[in-house]
């Protein structure tokens, strides 16, 4: 509400971002205005359109419980207060078809004509707060949820006990409308659960299962209320305290989930079968209800927010930070920031805080004026440029933008985040990034190959992670062999083809390039890029008669210390295997194979 | 999704991982944890006979 009246605030309710498009402090936004067919501005919320309304729809906001008609007040707080016409069930724009609604409306607020309206803006940052949804248990009909209807999830509970939902406030079950007697709940559907592909605590199901169960006995002590859980994860402030009070109120919760639920045909009571881990029995119970506790799951439309400002997101589906600890609000793309659910579940509290965090770092960047970019970025040199658009293909931050009709590459340095994915797959050399030019490294290479190339092991390693996960090796006083010779590259990604092929033409028995697992990866997705590159790479050794093995591609955190360890260990020992004549092949073929290709450009 | 063999360069192990033409995905191999993991290519008999 207090958002709605902001006069620095611009609400835009009912709308879809359509496209972003520029870069921090010059994103252009454009917007889908959906038609309302009600002027928001005159209508005064009276509800007499509603009452005259024949169409009749359930209502989602009560979770389906009730009804609503085709014109319609969201819910009773929404901003703007003001009905909305609900086409797709409205018997029509033509107003012969009915039109009772435009009759009743004194104001004239109701326009059947009105049209979706596109609204363009520039801002300097973004703040991604687009929510999450909750699971649908009807998916795999969990606890069999669509056949009975006694079985009901947490949201449609908290509806039922609300003094605005269906019943109005009257805690009743849906098969009889009387009050049950004992209620069961069940923690984790949808949570911590392989099968169905969500393994990751929904966060928030504890604290609000335990939350029902108060609600419910200060509303009706003499109410049974037991709940089947893992283990219940109080770990907030004062969310200990709670779950004890719930105890207190006289809660049981039993360590064990329920396998299914048998309704008994003709009490619609509800039979669960439990195996009590606490006390190491098999126990049976009957409720008159039970309430599932439904996970969290991300937006249905994230892809479409994904694409939109080039995020990543993790394997659970939620959008990826930045960094974890450091930047746990940033997006990987300078200027966004993300609150609430869309990054990872989480409560109000949690969900308030990072939304408090994440307006101060937009507000901290746009008060400050002026941005301070990434030293390490890659440089375009436009005269060598052939225009194959490769660069705008891999780009993770959309940086490369190509005019195919002026044949004209167009490159926003701002946008660049320094992977060096481009200057690694440019064939005309015409990209090259600062600080780890490809001089500088092959330089490196040189100098790590200048004696004794025969022992050595050249070993690509990422900034963030495998290069980390080195130092977390040697800072926990894990052995490994001493002739690995790392190249740190901001990003697996900047590793050229013709860096491994230089290390081997110096005589390198093995190389090893090495980076961030796919879900761990600084630069969105720039390591695919990596292990494109490493498999073509292999199809050439074999053509050239050079083992594949001896290319390594691996794949370890900046945690993963013991990981790299035994990566650097088993490589050691495929290094003593390669003879002094399978190097000399390889130096033989590679420089007939470089001869080549010189030749042809010639 | 289809199956693969691959085969580890690490280890030699040979698996069968998910395989979709043209997707990314990181693989490991369960034995030694390397994720230089190849496609075993099946031999093409006609090229074979043509030679």
């Amino acid at each position: 509400m207090d958002v709605g009246r902001h006069p620095n605030i611009t609400l835009l309710t009912y709308s879809q971002v359509e496209s972003i498009s520029g870069y921090v402090g010059n994103f252009h936004v454009k917007v889908l205005k959906k038609a309302r067919y009600v002027n928001a501005e005159e209508c005064t919320a009276c509800g007499e359109c509603a009452e005259v309304c024949p169409v009749i729809v359930p209502d989602e906001y009560q979770q389906g419980l009730s009804c609503r008609k085709a014109i319609y007040i969201p819910f009773p707080q929404a901003v703007p207060s003001a009905s909305i016409i609900d086409m797709e069930s409205c018997l029509g724009t033509n107003p012969i078809a009915c039109g009772k609604c435009a009759e009743k409306c004194d104001k004239k607020c109701i326009d059947y004509d009105m049209k979706d309206e596109v609204v363009k803006f520039d801002v300097g940052t973004v703040i991604v707060a687009t929510g999450m949804d909750v699971y649908d248990p009807a998916e795999l009909d969990e606890y069999g949820y669509t056949k009975y209807e006694n079985v009901i999830t947490s949201m449609e509970y908290e509806r039922l006990m609300s003094a605005g939902g269906p019943s109005d406030g009257h805690f009743i079950r849906p098969t009889d409308r009387k009050r049950p007697k004992t209620v069961g709940f069940i923690q984790c559907v949808g949570s911590r659960c392989e099968k169905i592909g969500k393994p990751y605590c929904s966060n928030i199901c504890c604290m609000n299962t335990i939350k029902d169960t108060l609600l419910l006995k200060d509303h009706y002590p003499d109410i049974e209320a037991k709940v089947f859980y893992i283990d219940i994860r109080a770990f907030g402030k004062g969310f200990e305290d709670l779950f004890k009070r719930s105890k207190e109120a006289g809660v049981t919760f039993i360590r064990g989930i329920p396998g299914e639920i048998i309704e008994d045909p003709k009490t619609h009571n509800l039979k669960v079968m439990v195996e009590d881990t606490t006390a190491n029995r098999i126990e049976e119970h009957e409720f008159d209800m039970m309430v599932l506790s439904v996970g969290v799951t991300p937006r249905s439309d994230m892809p479409e927010v994904q694409k939109l400002l080039t995020l990543s997101k993790t394997p659970d589906g939620f959008f990826m930070e930045a960094h974890p600890k450091l930047k746990p609000v940033d997006a990987p793309t300078t200027g966004v920031y993300f609150a609430g659910c869309a990054e990872a579940p989480k409560d109000v509290k949690d969900s308030v805080t990072q939304a408090s965090a994440a307006a101060a770092r937009a507000e901290t960047l746009l008060s400050a004026g002026k941005v301070k970019l990434e030293a390490i970025t890659s440089t375009l040199n436009q005269d060598l440029c052939r225009y194959c658009a490769m660069c705008s293909k891999v780009c993770p931050y959309n940086a490369f933008t190509v005019d195919p009709k002026s044949k004209k590459i167009t490159y926003v340095e701002a946008l660049c985040k320094g992977c060096g994915t481009c200057a690694a797959e440019c064939r005309f050399g015409a990209l090259s990034m600062k600080h780890f030019t490809d001089d500088q490294i092959i330089t490196q290479i040189d100098a790590h190959l200048a004696e004794d190339p025969q022992d050595k092991v050249i070993v690509f390693a990422c900034n963030w992670c495998s290069y980390a996960g080195a130092d977390t090796c040697g800072g926990a006083r894990l052995q490994y062999p001493s002739n690995q010779r790392l190249i740190r590259t901001m990003c697996s990604g900047r590793v050229h083809e013709k860096f491994v092929l230089h290390a081997f033409r110096k005589g390198a028995p093995m190389v090893v390039v090495s980076g961030c697992h796919y879900v761990d990866c600084h630069y969105i997705d720039a390591n695919r890029w990596t292990q494109k590159r490493v498999e073509k790479l292999w199809d050439k050794f074999e053509k050239w008669s050079i083992r594949p093995e001896r290319l390594l591609l691996e794949w370890i955190s900046a945690a993963e210390g013991q990981r790299f360890q035994k990566a650097m260990q088993d490589i050691e020992e495929l290094r003593k295997k390669v003879t002094k004549e399978e190097i000399e092949h390889t130096i033989k073929v590679l420089t007939e194979e470089e001869e080549k290709a010189k030749a042809k450009k010639k | 999704m289809e199956e693969k063999d691959f085969k580890c360069l690490r280890c030699g192990a040979i698996n069968k991982y998910p395989y979709e033409k043209g997707v990314m995905m990181e693989r490991q191999c369960p034995k030694c944890g390397s994720n230089s993991i190849r496609i075993v290519k099946e031999k093409d008999d006609s090229k074979e006979q043509k030679k």
